[in-house]
Order: structure tokens, then sequence, then C-alpha cells
């Protein structure tokens, strides 16, 4: 049975349709990444997951129950946290803690926040009202909170924006440990396609309300044929490759002495061939696959032609 | 009725009491000048025009009875704006806390609140102009009740505008119930307003109280009428403003909790 199961999700604000049909499911235990860029409708149907905002039409259902009709019963085995709502900012992070584990119930409320203090390293911090902590340290209180339920399906809004390295990390980490141990599903956002790449186990692509693609994030990736090779030159070789690539009608792109051209991956062995014919000599070279961020930019900027590349596709 | 999720959001604005300064002052100083202030008028009005005695304790007495209106809607209207401005309110309602128990919780926190003020403002009047707040004797369980009802109505009714419209109108939670004020007839008998006044404030449900309390003082005698019938209105317009309370709730719902920041 699917965790989470999202059919024909409409929401229209007057005449203008921020999610459009929209159907997928969430398995047990998975990842999935929801994407899109700013305006594409994420947090639109993040809100009608969770219950916060009306659909137009179409179902919301976990663990094969709707939700519009058994909410409390659903909504004590789901928890939610995003970078864009805040908790009670004068309440101390004890506080907040056991506040919040009432409202869901919890009957081991003391262990449970004193786990959740521990686990979030907040031991220092949990007599200190949230207006005095960082950002990083409100995301693990949030976090916190998130996790204080023992969650079966939890939605995360840009969880690791704005966070130092290290902090995004440790939250990436804590993540994938807890769905290992605890077979958590989890909706993942956020506009770090490496972060998604790492912790994803598939994606949505959504954009204008739609989805436009929903697969493996290597899959997406693929998607995108040209390759990214970089060349270091001396002066006197720098010249002769530009020449090379209008030669060859090839886009490059020239940052100080280091050159980088767009090209299919199969081409690459016949342009460097071309390139030795020609007794270009580069100091170094370096081939970069496409990633994810590549497929997100493509899609940004193109759209429908994306979409209807990968229709094309499957 | 999940009574945790209930006791977690009166915790939760227990707690705020603890640390907000805002908080601390709204329940206890403005009761406190107001008594202050009032008291010495009162003293005034005695020696220079009237003589009554039971001036202090009508003036006190209505201004005690007035802030326990003031304190349950305020609860309910400020509490709600202050999930707002902390943006918290997605928080509360991905919970699997009803909509029934959040009001619940509202309600229980004004009751609360009511308690600290009326224990420190009737402190304060006894000690400073010897008027005992305690002296409606019974008919404080009586009163009491039937101020808060009219509270709560008056905070539902705020909390809907501030649902439908947001922030822009948060002004509503200080400056409405001041709307009720006069024709409540508080500190001054129904029979100084205007026939007009009189009129409306027959279908306000706070001036049958402030009669009473007044008679109670004045003559020692209460009718059960005029009781009976601010309970009739306050149940009729606790209803009505509980429906479009929900009826603005759902409107909500429908723009999204977000829109409200």
């Amino acid at each position: 049975m699917s965790a989470l199961q999202v059919q024909n999700l409409t929401k229209k604000f007057k005449k203008f349709v921020a999610v459009d049909d929209i159907s997928f499911d969430l398995k047990e235990g998975e990842i999935l990444g929801l994407l899109g860029p700013n305006g594409a409708g994420k947090t639109t149907t993040i809100q009608m997951l969770l219950g916060a905002l009306t659909p137009t039409s179409g179902t919301v259902s976990y663990f094969g129950k709707d939700l519009a009709k058994h909410r409390t019963e659903i909504l004590e085995k789901v928890n939610f946290s995003s970078t864009y709502t805040n908790l009670p900012w004068l309440l101390t992070v004890r506080e907040n803690l056991t506040y919040t584990a009432f409202l869901y119930d919890i009957h081991d409320r003391k262990d449970k926040i004193d786990e959740m203090i521990m686990q979030f390293r907040l031991k220092k911090l949990e007599n200190q009202i949230l207006n005095d902590l960082s950002a990083g340290q409100l995301t693990r209180v949030n976090l916190a909170k998130a996790f204080i339920n023992n969650p079966q399906v939890l939605l995360l809004d840009e969880p690791t924006a704005s966070l130092d390295p290290e902090t995004a990390h440790f939250v990436r980490e804590y993540i994938l440990s807890q769905r290992s141990k605890n077979n958590i599903s989890i909706i993942f956002t956020s506009h770090n396609m490496f972060e998604v790449e790492e912790i994803c186990d598939r994606v949505l692509i959504i954009k204008e309300g739609k989805i436009l693609a929903d697969d493996i994030p290597t899959n997406l990736a693929k998607t995108i044929k040209s390759t990214t090779v970089s060349f270091y030159f001396e002066e006197e070789n720098k010249e002769l490759f530009i020449d090379y690539c209008v030669e060859k009608n090839i886009l490059h792109n020239l940052t100080r002495n280091k050159i980088a051209v767009q090209i299919p991956e199969e081409d690459i062995p016949k342009f460097l061939g071309g390139m030795m014919q020609r007794n270009i000599h580069f100091l170094e070279i370096s081939i970069d696959k496409p990633t994810l961020q590549d497929y997100f930019i493509q899609m940004a900027q193109t759209g429908q032609e994306t979409h209807d590349k990968f229709e094309t596709m499957i | 009725m999940n009574l945790y999720r209930i006791y977690g959001i009166t915790l939760r604005y227990l707690y705020l009491l603890r640390h907000s300064y805002d908080r601390v002052t709204d329940t206890f100083y403005w009761v406190v000048m107001d008594i202050i202030l009032w008291g010495f008028t009162s003293l005034f009005f005695r020696q220079a025009f009237t003589g009554d005695p039971n001036l202090s304790a009508n003036l006190i007495g209505g201004l005690i009875l007035w802030y326990v209106v003031w304190r349950t809607q305020y609860e309910i209207s400020v509490n709600l704006l202050e999930e707002v401005w902390n943006k918290n309110l997605i928080n509360i309602f991905v919970s699997p806390i009803t909509f029934s128990e959040w009001i619940a919780a509202f309600m229980i926190s004004g009751v609360i609140k009511v308690i600290f003020m009326l224990v420190v403002a009737s402190l304060t009047a006894y000690f400073l102009y010897g008027v005992n707040f305690l002296a409606y004797g019974k008919y404080l369980y009586v009163f009491i009740p039937l101020l808060m009802m009219s509270g709560w109505t008056v905070g539902f009714f705020i909390s809907s505008f501030l649902l439908r419209f947001g922030t822009k109108l948060q002004t509503l939670a200080w400056s409405f119930p001041y709307l009720v004020n006069p024709f409540s007839a508080i500190f001054y008998p129904l029979s100084i307003l205007p026939l007009i006044a009189q009129n409306i404030a027959h279908f306000v449900p706070t001036s049958y109280v402030f009669e009473s309390a007044r008679s109670f003082i004045n003559t020692g005698v209460v009718d059960p009428i005029m009781l009976w019938k601010s309970l009739g209105l306050n149940i009729l317009y606790l209803v009505i403003a509980m429906i479009f309370m929900k009826l603005s709730f759902r409107k909500v719902l429908e723009k999204g909790l977000v829109k409200l920041y």
C-alpha cells in the first residue's frame, strides 16, 4: 500500500490554476523530491497534502484513507517542517516541544522530548527562547518538532535552506538514518539539486502546476544529451581552440584560461581527434556529466519542450 | 474532543504569559491602572456632587466586570493574532487538533486569565478604595459566566474578520469591544441613554448584567428575568458567532493558511 496517494489534485485561485490535475504516490520508506522553479505549485501542493488548503478537486489519501474524512487519525502519523513557517518565538525550545507533544497526544512526553533534544543537539539551548536562536538552530528545533510524533510520513519543505554545510549535512544524514531505521516516507523539496540527488529515491518535477517528469534523479540527468567539457590552455592554443569551436559551430564559454564547451557525450572522441589534427594542445581537461541541476535549468528554461522530449523518451 | 490537545494549546498561551511582557501588561497592568483612575474619579464625584456611598462600588465593580468581557474576547482574538504574527498557524493545523479543540483551548485560556485578572483587580480595589468585589456574592457565579459568554461572542466575531481579512484588520482586537461598551451601561443606568441607544441596548446581553449588578449594589435586589434575557441573547449570539467563525475558517482553508501571514 502507498503511504500517500494523490489523485487528480487541482487548485484554482479564481482563474489562476496553481496546481493542475496532478496524480502521484509515495511508497512506504521512499524519499520523493518535489522540485520546480519558484511559483511552480510545490508549496500549494504541500499545503493540500497537509490539509492546510482545500483542493478545488481531487483527493489526498494516506494509508488508503481519505485525508478529508480521516483528518485527525491521519495527521497523528504525519508531520511537517518548513523553513518558511516559524514556531512561537517567545517560547523556549523545551516549551515548544512540550506543547507540540500534547498536540500529537504523545504519552511518554518527557522521554520523547529529551530524545529529540539530544538527537538534534539542543541540550544547551533547551531553555532559550526561539527568538535568541540562529537560523541553523531554529531549523534543528523545527526538525525536532517534525520528528516528535515518530511520523510515518514527513513533509519537509526546504529543510536545509540557509543552513551552513555542516548542519545541512547533519540534517541529510539524520533524515536518511530515520528512513532506514523507521521506514518513514518523506516528501522533500529543495533548490539544492546535489542534495536532492543524494537523498531522493525519486523526483517529481513540477512546473506551472503540472508534473513535467517523474523519475529517479539519474534518469532525469541522462535526458540531457550534452556534456560539459572544460579545457585549460596556454595562451597560444586558446585562440586556435576558439577558431576550432567557431568552425565546428560549437558554443564556448571562456573564463580566464578555461574554456568550456557543451557537446554530446558520444561526440567527445571525434571532437578531441579534431583538436589533435589541428595541433591544439591543452594543459588540463575535465568532463562533467549532466546532473539533475542541468536538467532542472534546462527544464526551467524550456519548459514544455523538455516535457515533450521526456514524453517521447518514455 | 481530546483533552491532551486542548491542554497543549492552553499550555502554549500560558507559556507565553511567562515570557511576554506585553501579555503580563495586558493581564494585570491596565486593569490596575483603570481601577486607580476610576477609584479617584469616584471619590472626587462623591465628595463634589453626589455623596452617593455606592458610587465607588458601582464604578469600580462595573469596571472589573467589564474587564471580564474585555479579557475573554482579547484572549480569543489576540491569541489568533499571535499565531498569525508567529507564522505558527500552519504548524497547529497540520497537527491532529480539531477546530473545536482549538476554540475550546482559547475559551479555557480566557477563563484562566480572567481568574488571574479578577484576583489582582479585587485585591487592588479592596486595598486602595475599600471596595469589596466579592460583595456581589452568589451573583458573581451568574454575572461572570454571562459576561464571559459575551466576551467569547465578541472574540469569535473579531477572529472571524481576522481570518477573512488578515492582519490589516487587527485593530479590531483592541477597538471592537468598545462598540459594545456604550450600550452595556457599565458606569451609568440604561435610562441615561437616548431612546434609540436604549433600544439597541436591549439587544446587548451585557447591559442586563450591568443593570443587575448596579441594582444589587443599590438595592440588594436582582430581577432574574434580566439575567434570563442576557443568557438567551448570549446563547443566540454565541452560536451565531461560532458558526461565523467556522465558516470563516473554512474560507481561509480555501485561500490557504499561509495567506494570512
